[in-house]
């Protein structure tokens, strides 16, 4: 089955927009993501993803140990225009990354300006499952007390991220996918705070 | 259903553009994202803002509630209504409780909003201090240096002039305690139902090409001093000639026989789901 370009778009895009509106919510997008039919080694959802946002006006950044490979078929995919990492407006860390790009993702990423903060990359992270369980502790915006989730990702992305978003409104928007296509959304406003077993 | 429109009207890039900005605005509690608003077949001033964020949003499933000044029957609420239903197929409901997006034009509905629910608001002016700086480029300086003094001064002429704050709608508010925001021309009644909401607020400004968001559980404030509070219309003492509702906001209307002042619920489909309920009791 193929991809409804029209309708299942708009549904993945109405749970991004529920996600990024709640902070730790978890959505699914099994049903659009599995009819990707094309051969790849990275997420379908992440395809999904780079067909909901990706077009000529913007740009876009891969991690992956297949970057040219996948490069070269998102750009014949969206004709969106590949761009170095500083640059780009939406980087995509995929599962098969090294575990520092994830770390350099956030780092060199564009946080915007005091006057355009919406010029800022967003951050596509490729994971190991998301999950309910209270490995993190999220607050902010969207959140009516505490949210929780855990994410199986090596821990040094949320030091890097937080140090990226110190300056508010200047930051980074996270978007945070796994092999099971759960979606989580983390924009700037959102703290997180990791859970300390005593 | 055949048309020879593309589902929702627009074509699928028009619909990224206007998606990609909207994220953004919601992940900026209050910032006004600018997009390449599109030509739409109303004019602009008529809600075409409301209009291009609903249809980005609107899919199969939906049921859709669009109201105007709180009537959903009103020439501009019908229109945009006719507009989307018709590049759409979808239901359309006066029931705020059934919809999953609600366009409106200048007021949140009586009936609490749910979660899930997003609620839509027309916007003619985005930017708060656009009646002290006419330029748009020094707008965004101010907005970047959190420079707000002008959206104060402008409420303390009002008290020097009229000995309170005179804001009839549209009272400025800040969202997230980092930007002011217009809430659009709602009146000062509904600005403490975007504090903390249940549901995605989302403001769009055709004619401005601005989108702007507030997510739920969102800290929204208007602003005010300590010595003049904000203070929102007073309906006590006062019920709806129609459905007997009172702490609601109303229309003063006048009685053309009698010459008698009377009052009558703003939000038409409140005020009707009452007198149902009241009459099937």
């Amino acid at each position: 089955m193929k991809l409804d370009m029209v309708h299942d778009i708009q549904r993945v895009y109405r749970k991004v927009v529920d996600c990024m509106s709640k902070p730790g919510h978890i959505n699914n997008i099994c049903e659009e993501a599995s009819r990707i039919d094309l051969d790849i080694d990275f997420y379908n959802s992440t395809v999904v993803l780079m067909l909901m946002l990706l077009d000529p006006e913007v740009s876009f950044k891969i991690f992956s140990i297949n970057e040219d490979k996948i490069t070269k078929l998102v750009n014949q995919l969206t004709y969106a225009k590949a761009e170095t990492v500083e640059n780009a407006n939406f980087i995509f860390v995929l599962r098969d990354t090294e575990e520092a790009n994830i770390g350099k993702a956030f780092e060199r990423g564009y946080e915007g300006s005091l006057i355009d903060p919406h010029s800022s990359a967003t951050i596509i992270i490729e994971s190991g499952s998301i999950t309910k369980d209270k490995d993190l502790i999220l607050s902010g915006p969207g959140i009516k007390d505490k949210n929780y989730v855990t994410i199986d990702l090596p821990h040094n992305w949320i030091e890097k991220r937080s140090l990226k978003n110190t300056e508010y409104p200047l930051g980074v928007d996270t978007i945070i996918v796994d092999g099971d296509s759960n979606l989580l959304c983390l924009p700037r406003t959102t703290e997180i705070l990791k859970q300390v077993v005593k | 259903m055949t048309t020879r429109y593309n589902f929702a009207f627009f074509d699928e890039g028009s619909k990224r553009e206007i998606r990609r900005a909207t994220l953004k605005a919601i992940a900026i509690p209050g910032y006004q994202v600018p997009f390449a608003s599109r030509e739409m077949p109303i004019a602009r001033g008529w809600g075409t803002g409301g209009l291009q964020l609903t249809l980005s949003l609107v899919g199969k499933e939906d049921v859709i509630k669009i109201i105007d000044q709180g009537s959903d029957e009103s020439v501009n609420a019908v229109n945009i209504k006719k507009l989307v239903t018709k590049t759409t197929g979808i239901q359309e409901t006066h029931n705020t409780t059934e919809a999953t997006i609600i366009q409106s034009r200048h007021r949140i509905p009586e009936i609490p909003l749910k979660e899930g629910q997003i609620l839509v608001l027309q916007v003619p002016i985005p930017e708060p201090l656009r009646y002290v700086e006419p330029s748009e480029y020094i707008t965004k300086r101010l907005h970047a240096d959190k420079e707000y003094s002008g959206a104060w001064l402008m409420l303390f002429e009002q008290i020097m002039k009229y000995g309170n704050m005179s804001t009839g709608a549209d009272h400025p508010v800040s969202v997230n305690e980092r930007y002011v925001m217009a809430p659009s021309p709602i009146p000062r009644f509904d600005n403490g139902k975007m504090n903390s909401s249940n549901a995605l607020i989302l403001l769009g400004a055709g004619r401005e090409k601005k989108i702007y968001a507030i997510p739920p559980y969102t800290k929204v404030v208007s602003l005010a001093f300590e010595d003049y509070p904000f203070e929102v219309e007073s309906f006590e003492d006062k019920r709806c000639r129609i459905c007997g509702g009172k702490a609601v906001f109303m229309d003063e209307l006048i009685d053309e026989k009698t010459g008698e002042k009377y009052y009558q619920c703003n939000d038409s489909s409140y005020c009707l789901e009452k007198l149902k309920s009241e009459l099937s009791a």
